[in-house]
This record gives C-alpha cells, structure tokens and sequence, in this order.
C-alpha cells in the first residue's frame, strides 16, 4: 500500500476546504428542501436534474417488500451520482433517502384500524412502518467486505433452500448494487485523477481509486480503507432508509490503525485527517472508550485521535464518550475540553454504569450489558443482536393525565388528586398495552413491508437465518417504549395538590373551565400563572420532583412487568425526540399552567423556567432520580451560556457535573454551550450563522437549518433556563 | 436553633471559588459600594422588590396586604413602600412576580440542608460558599453555617471585605478553606469615600489570615472613574505582594445587573453611571496586577481568554 499522500496542501486546509463545501451544501439544502428539523445525516443534494423516483408495486403507489425494496434500492444506486472530492482522503457522498420516497410507508392490507383509537386518544407514536433504529456491528463487514459478504448469502442461501430464496435473492442484489456505485465511483475517481493537475491532489487521487477497486470485494486493511468501508456502508444504509446508528468506532478501528503503525504506513497526522473525512462524510453515533466486554476499559491512542479528529473538522459531529469507573480520567476531561472550546455540543456523555446495571436487570449478563451502546439520540443497543424500535415508540403522558382528568370531571361529582391518579394510572395501562400491541403488530409485518436488507447484513442471525431482523432474524428483541410529557404530568399533579386540594387557591371546576378556555382573560392569566408557580420537577425535593418520580415509577412499572402480548420484552425511557411540537399540539391547556397546543416537556427534562436560578445541578439530580433504569436512557438536555467556558474552573465544573449526575444514576448527557445573545440573533436570521450547530436532542444540527418552531425550542431552553 | 436573613441561594454557582459550589447569600452589608450589582442586599431586614413590567394587575395583593401598602388606579399598581412591613404577603400572591420578598429567615440547618443537597456535585473540589452582603454582618449565623459544613466535611468559602474587628474575624480562622476577599481600593480616604467604611481593617486582617496561612483570594471590582488607574490596581498588586498565601488575583469589571435592581427597591437615589474598563485597559491592568506576583485572572478567566475575546467579559460573580 502507498503511504497516505502528505500533500503540499496541508490537511488544515483541505478540511477547511472541505468544512466549506460542506457548509455551502448546507445552505443548498436549506434553499432546495426548506427546514430539515433533523440530524445533518452528511446527505448532499443530487443535482438539481437528477428526477429518478422510485417504481411502485402496490396500487397504492408505493413499494412494499424484498421485491420492490431491492428493485428500487439497485435501481436507484445504479444511476446514483457519484462524488469525488480530490481534496477528501474518503470517495462519496449520498443523495436520496429512499425510504422518504414513498408515497405511503405501510401495506394497507396489513390495516391496524383497531389500534388506532387509543392511538389517537393517548398520543401514541406507534413506531409501526419505521425502521431502521437498532445497531449494526461493522466488525462483520470489515471482516469480510463486500465480496465476503456476498459469498456468505450465497453460502446461507445454500444451506437454507428454496423458501428462502427471495429474501436472498433481494441481499444479493443490494450487495451487488453497492459493488456496481463503488466502481463507478472509481471510474469517477480515475477521470479526476486524469483531470487533476496538482501532483498531491493527483496521488491522493490515485490512492483513493487503489482503496475503492479493492474495496469492491476485498475487506478493509488499513485504515483508510476501513473507514471508507464503513463510509460506504454508512452512505448505502442511509440511502436506503436513513439508519444512522454508528459504534465503537476506536475499538472498530483500532486494529487497523495500530496495524498501519506498525508498518509505518501512517502517523497521526494522516490518521486524524482520515477520522475528520469519516466524521465529515456523515456524523454518525460513534462511542468512544467505556467498558468491553470484561469490563476493561476500552479507552485507547485512537480514541483520543478521534476526538482530535473532530476538534479540528469542527462541523455536526455525534460522538459519546461511555463514562464508567474505569474510564481513563484524561479521555474524559479531553471530551470535556473540547466541548467548550469547541463549542459544537459534542461529544456527549452515556452513563454506562447506571446503563450497563439497568441492562442487567432484564436478567442479560454484565458481559453482554457492556457491549450495549448509546448509537443513537437517546437509545441504546447491542450491536448486531438485538432489535429495538429505539426512539421510533412514544406515548404522550401528558395526552393521557387529560383523558383521565376530563373523564374525572365528567364522572365524578368530588373529583381528587386520588382519584385522578386512580384513573392515570388505568388510563396508561392501556396506553401501554395499545404501544405493546403495535410493537406486535411491527414485528409481525415489518419484514412484508420494509425488509432491513442493508442492516440484515451486519447483524448476527438473518442471513444465516434467512429471516430479517425484525422477525426472528435475532435472538434479541428488547424493544423501546420512551414516555414523554413527564415534567407536564408531574408539574399538573403538583399544581393540582397544592392549588386545589391543600390551599384551596381555585376549585375543580373552575380549574377545567380555564382549561377549556385555555387560561383566556385576566382570571385566567391569573390562573395559569398560579398553577405554573407550584412546586415545579426539577426545582429539588419538591411536590413536582415527587411526583415527577411516582409517574416515572408507574410508567416503569407498567412497562415491564409483562411483555407485549407476542411475548416481547419492552424497555422503558424517557424522551420526546424533537416531537416535543407535534405532541404538544395534541393536547390542549394542562393544569400545569401550559397553554394549549404549546410543546410539551423536553424529554425528561423539567420544564424552562423550573428554578429562579436555573441551577444545573438541580436539574441533572433530578433527572437522575427518575431513570426507569433498565437500560435505556432518560437524557439530560442541558443548555449552558457560555461565560461558563471562559473560566479557568470550566473543566473541573463540568466533568464534575457530569460525574455526578452519573454517579446519582445518570444514563445519558447532552450539553450545549451557546451565547444566549447569539442565539437569539440566530433566530432572527439565522443565514448569517451558517455554521451555528446546537444539539437539538440526541442530534447536533446545523441551527439555520432549523424551522422557527423548531428554532424558538432551543432558543426556549437556552434563554428561560433548560 | 440560629437563624439570619438569607438574600437567596445559588446552587450551581461556577464563579465563587474552585468546582461547584452553592452560594449563600446573606443580607445585609455596612459598606454601600455604589456600584455593587447586588444592592438588595444593603439591608438587613427582608424587602419587598417590585418589577411593575411584570404586574397583570389583578389586585391580589391589594386584597392580602393588611397594611394598605398596595394601591390600585385602574390597572395601575401603586406600592407604598413607607407602609409595608416586608412581610411577604403580597408576593405570595403575587404569581407574575412582579412582587418578589427578597430576604427570607433561614436556620443554618436549613440552609446546610440545602448546601448538601448537591453534594454529589461538590468532588472533587467544591463546596460551600458563604457571600453577601456582608456575611460578617451576621457573624453567628455564618459561624453555625460553616461549622455545620465543617461537620459534613464539605469544602468552606467565604466572601468577605474583612472590614470587622479581628475579633470577629478569628473565629472563622477554623472553619473556612479560603478567603474570598474584595480589596476595591488602596487608599483609605478615597476608600471611604467611595464605599462608607474604611479599609484599614480589610488590610489588617488579610495580613493575620496570611501570617496564619490561609488560602486568600483577592478581589478587585474594576470601575471606571473608581478604581480603574493603573496605579490604583498597582497600589494593591504591590500590597499584595507582601503576602504569602494569596492563591489568586482577580480583578472583577463592572456589571450595570444592579441598576434595574435599585429601582425595584425604590432605593432613594439612583446610582451613578459607571462603566467597565475597556478590554485594552483590563488588559493592561492585568499587566499591573501580575506585579503581585500572584496568578492574576479576569473574571475568572486566565488572560489568554481575554486576549483572544478582545472584549470584556462578563462578570459573572454576584458579589
């Protein structure tokens, strides 16, 4: 192998070339497709007279199954532009989301009518026709590469006979779909080269063709061709439905980078330049350090060149660093410095203490616990074994606390507190069973309506198997129920105990018609205020933190203490996604002095605005305290000014925070540092901070890529206090 | 059970002293520094701030108010303050906030209950900070507040002008890790002139302190046309540097955060216009301090930071 090229163009400027370029196809994006309210994906935009559109197989209009998926899929990617930059040590880039192609993501013979009037009546996010959203482990692919992939569904589809057949058929052909962009890409590559008068642009050019037609059917060797592998797999995923679950990424690599070492083929300079196009070429959910599986930490010199990698390519990044006991302190505090100086609200931190002891609790072992992940916004899973629905399922608490409070007022001529949590607590077990019915419903049917052709391949049991993932193709299946609306439900039960029932400030009825007017008039501002200045979640040891903990142990409790009807374990969580607008306007005005239509609480997060001070460490012990703690995550979303940053103490401040709230039981940790001033100008207009990036929940996001809604929640946490 | 008037408390409070801390501010000070950011605690007892901005004029406080304080024309809101007695009533009902009690009795073991509750937060080098005001003002309680910590071997700090007989000083020689103290000017004169109280005292007891080796850090609140020559921070530097165990030297620039305060106090005289020091002249007061031979930081932050900003940080300290 030729050694990386050392170009006279330093790497600096070739990633500032490249951050710019990224930049301006961002703002391509944002011209072309308007407000994306999502992670930056690393997509770029075909151009503009590129009009392939996907071939139904369904009178609806749409594409169902092995068929029409793998029709599409090797359709699509036999025409898919290609993409060379001769300044990216890394070829490609993807242009479509097919899975955002059809016209309708669910068989309509497969009808789930019966479902859908809970659906409706609690705010329920089914996750039904979602896919994606649980984690490949990439150490099959490097392993084998694509020929070796290929070779092993022709081995299975061998052993497994005829009935099998299709589904084969269909894996063979997204391989050989993949294959056939990657040559293209290299034809591409080599018309560059011929183009291309800078001698170092013309060797890194000539490089890059050598790694790609390798990589056409041999396995990664070095280190630059492990990660345009896991480029390549990463663009042919999110090209066929937007999967974006990433993994150990210093553990995946370091074998190889340690090998180029050796060899001398690189220094860490070359490597951190081929980490930043990595990270450039899509910010996957990559781990960094925590436990293996023996409970060692994995913390090793390639973790802390990715961090480095990211500090200098400074763009969306998702990088989580796995906090435990062992954890090597100085990965830790690096993190931590470079989310302050950096300012791009990365990298995150897991708890994994608290998520490998939760893990456990659903009777897996400690080895198998610390090989699970945070691969995405907020969810947590086992790469290639288990499949999970992570973040796809969600019940709106808040919707349910008002089909039980309006019921109350209607059947009850004495309405309580008690009676109201009687009937919560009635009205969330169905809501819970309504969620497990659907997560049947997916596992019965996904598999004839999107089959996960591309994740099948890194995930241990479906191409041996011959089935997909969702039905039987694992031996796993743990699957999501997150709960948002937590700090609305505690925060009303608290307004409702103290105004209501203790003080006596405002009646029952007169309480439900300011709802119903939605707190309209002089009385009624009165009114919603009132209720907004009980004893709020977060504000410590309150009425609202104790009833933010007795929800969160009912929704624990109701979650787990059967599984679906089917026979599968769930899991529970907390967290809103960005779905915090679309929720919100399903309910009307809460006890909680919340107006109707307005969003509801940000994950578990207590509301903006839940303490005079805004003090962190009440928010994050508070959100420690309510962990279902059984494996997945209940997040802190944490906003921070950045006056923080300028102090010498910043450091020790943070790591101390986060320590801590890990140490309380903690899972999961997004922090922000943003200038609210800036912020706020942002909003105004936000094409003069082109490269602003918040992390809007789990994701990081270009801020001007924002719709204002979406804007005003960031601008909302930061400026009135989380 | 000793108690004393607590302004508020500040969990989470990252510019108070190393790591995480949670500020106790007590109420009260003898000095009335004009430029103080903080001037709702220049008395003592409990007082009622008003923000008229905020008021939805629903007359609740009118109605709970047995002592004819509050007053309405209309929609508009009046408040006597001659007629109140701060006890609080108002701004329990007050839920657009727009009456706030500023001032609450507090037992020490209550507000210890409180510092503990972020305990967790405190490793590896937080903790307690005591600040004002003037803690000193009410010795007895900050003496239980701190021994309280001690107990709980939570890390002690106090925000002090050390303006007080040594006798009121030494006991706290025990119980405190480290000494926050403001020296704000050198010359007495201009000292008193400026803050009421002169500055002999301050000076004197940061010598014993020193000579008995407590842990100093020393502040300077930087205000132009006050404090801002350099041979005024010079004068300091240089008295500084006949000590042994100042940590640091951080010079604080001016907030304008208590103006809008002395209005919601109805404080009698509106404070003069200050201003903070350029970033160029707090760069170069830097220079000056550093003759200290102390590190010197700027509000909180280390001089490279100020360089690279190239403007005035904010100060973030409510001393």
């Amino acid at each position: 192998m030729a050694l990386l090229v050392q170009t006279e163009i330093s790497y600096d400027a070739r990633l500032e070339h490249l951050r710019k370029r990224k930049e301006a196809q961002t703002a391509e994006k944002l011209r072309r497709l308007g407000p994306m309210n999502e992670d930056d994906y690393g997509m770029v935009l075909p151009p503009e007279d590129f009009a392939w559109q996907p071939k139904p197989n369904h009178p609806n209009g749409s594409f169902y199954g092995l068929q029409g998926w793998a029709d599409n899929f090797c359709d699509l990617l036999a025409c898919h532009p290609v993409y060379v930059d001769p300044m990216d040590a890394l070829a490609g880039r993807y242009m479509v989301l097919l899975n955002r192609l059809r016209k309708c993501n669910w068989p309509p013979e497969f009808d789930y009518d019966a479902l859908k009037p809970d659906q409706q009546r609690y705010g329920i996010i089914s996750g039904i026709g979602n896919d994606a959203h649980f984690a490949p482990d990439y150490r099959i692919g490097l392993e084998l590469g694509w020929g070796g992939l290929l070779a092993k569904v022709r081995r299975c589809r061998a052993a497994q006979g005829r009935d099998k057949a299709e589904f084969y058929e269909a894996e063979e052909r997204v391989i050989r779909a993949i294959q056939g962009w990657i040559r293209r890409t290299v034809e591409a590559i080599e018309a560059a080269l011929e183009r291309e008068t800078n001698p170092a642009l013309k060797a890194n050019l000539r490089e890059m063709a050598e790694v790609n037609r390798w990589l056409i059917e041999g396995p990664p060797r070095t280190l630059r061709e492990a990660c345009q592998w896991i480029a390549w797999f990463n663009m042919a995923s999110r090209t066929y439905n937007r999967d974006g679950a990433g993994g150990q990424l210093d553990e995946l690599l370091r074998p190889y980078y340690e090998r180029d070492r050796r060899a001398g083929r690189i220094d860490d300079e070359d490597a951190i330049f081929l980490l930043a196009c990595l990270l450039l070429n899509d910010p996957h959910y990559y781990q960094l350090g925590g436990p293996a599986p023996d409970g060692r930490d994995q913390t090793s010199h390639l973790s802390f060149l990715i961090l480095e990698a990211a500090h200098r390519l400074k763009s969306t990044c998702n990088l989580t660093i796995r906090v435990h006991d062992g954890l090597d302190p100085r990965l830790l505090r690096k993190g931590v410095e470079h989310l302050l100086e950096d300012r791009k609200a990365w990298p995150r931190f897991s708890g994994d203490k608290a998520l490998v002891e939760g893990f456990m609790r659903n009777g897996y072992s400690a080895e198998l616990a610390r090989q699970r992940i945070a691969v995405g916004c907020n969810w947590m899973a086992l790469p290639g074994l288990e499949y999970t629905m992570n973040d796809t399922v969600k019940i709106n608490v808040a919707k349910v606390l008002m089909v039980a409070f309006d019921e109350m007022l209607l059947e009850e001529p004495r309405p309580s507190v008690a009676s109201l949590w009687r009937r919560f607590e009635e009205h969330l077990g169905r809501a819970v069973l309504c969620t497990a019915r659907g997560i049947d419903w997916q596992l019965d049917h996904q598999h004839l309506n999107e089959p996960e052709l591309l994740l099948n391949l890194l995930t241990h049991g479906p191409i041996e198997r011959g089935l997909n993932v969702t039905h039987g193709g694992v031996d796993l299946y743990n699957m999501c129920i997150d709960g948002a609306g937590l700090a609305n439900v505690a925060d009303s039960l608290a307004a409702l105990e103290q105004r209501v029932e203790q003080q006596r400030q405002i009646s029952w009825e007169q309480l439900a018609e300011h709802l119903r007017n939605n707190f309209q008039g002089p009385d009624g501002e009165r009114a919603r205020l009132m209720m907004r200045t009980a004893p709020n979640y977060g504000q410590g040891d309150s009425l609202g933190d104790r009833w933010a903990l007795r929800v969160s142990q009912l929704f624990t409790r109701l979650v787990t203490e059967k599984p679906t009807p089917g026979g599968r374990r769930m899991i529970p969580g907390w967290f809103s996604w960005a779905d915090t607008l679309r929720l919100g306007k399903q309910v009307g005005a809460t006890p909680d002095g919340r107006r109707a239509g307005e969003p509801v609480a940000h994950g578990a997060n207590p509301r903006p605005g839940f303490r005079n001070d805004g003090a962190a460490t009440a928010m994050v012990k508070a959100i420690a305290a309510i962990q279902p703690g059984y494996g997945n995550t209940a997040p802190v979303q944490l906003e921070l000014d950045p006056g923080i940053a300028e102090s010498d103490n910043a450091v020790d401040v943070i790591t101390s925070l986060i320590l801590g709230h890990f140490a309380l039981g903690g899972t999961l940790f997004n922090i922000n540092i943003v200038d609210a001033q800036q912020l706020l100008a942002a909003h105004q207009d936000p094409s003069r901070y082109p490269d602003l990036v918040v992390r809007v929940t789990g994701f990081t996001a270009y801020f001007a890529n924002l719709s204002p809604e979406f804007r005003q929640l960031v601008v909302d946490r930061l400026v009135r206090g989380c | 059970m000793i108690s004393g008037v607590v302004t508020h408390i500040q969990r989470f409070s990252v510019h108070d002293g190393p790591g995480i801390r949670t500020t106790v501010f007590l109420k009260g000070c003898q000095m009335h520094c004009p430029w103080c950011h903080n001037p709702e605690t220049y008395r003592r007892e409990p007082e009622i701030q008003v923000f008229p901005e905020r008021c939805i004029g629903c007359r609740a406080c009118a109605a709970a108010c047995q002592h004819a304080a509050h007053e309405f024309s209309g929609a508009a809101h009046r408040y006597h303050r001659e007629r109140c007695v701060a006890c609080g009533k108002c701004a329990e009902t007050c839920y657009a906030k727009s009456l706030v009690l500023v001032g609450e009795q507090r037992t020490a073991e209550s507000v210890v209950a409180e510092v503990l509750a972020d305990r967790p937060f405190y490793q590896p080098a937080g903790g307690l900070t005591l600040s004002g005001g003037e803690p000193l003002l009410q010795a007895e309680f900050a003496c239980e507040i701190l021994r309280l910590c001690r107990r709980e071997a939570v890390h002690t700090a106090i925000e002090t002008n050390l303006a007080w007989p040594w006798e009121v000083v030494e006991p706290l020689v025990p119980l405190v890790d480290l000494f926050l103290v403001d020296v704000k000017i050198m010359d007495d004169a201009a000292h008193r002139a400026w803050t009421g109280a002169s500055n002999a005292r301050t000076l004197d007891n940061l010598r014993r302190l020193d000579a008995l080796n407590k842990p100093l850090v020393v502040r300077t609140p930087v205000v132009a046309s006050v404090n801002q020559r350099p041979e005024q921070i010079g004068a300091i530097a240089d008295f500084l540097a006949t000590l042994r165990n100042v940590r640091q030297y951080e010079l604080l620039p001016y907030h304008p955060l208590g103006k809008g305060k002395h209005e919601a106090l109805g404080l009698d005289r509106p404070p003069p216009e200050f201003h903070a020091p350029t970033a160029a002249e707090l760069a170069a007061l830097a220079e000056t301090a550093a003759r200290s031979g102390y590190v010197v930081r700027v509000a909180g932050a280390a001089q490279p930071a100020l360089d690279r900003r190239g403007v005035t940080p904010v100060q973030k300290s409510p001393h």
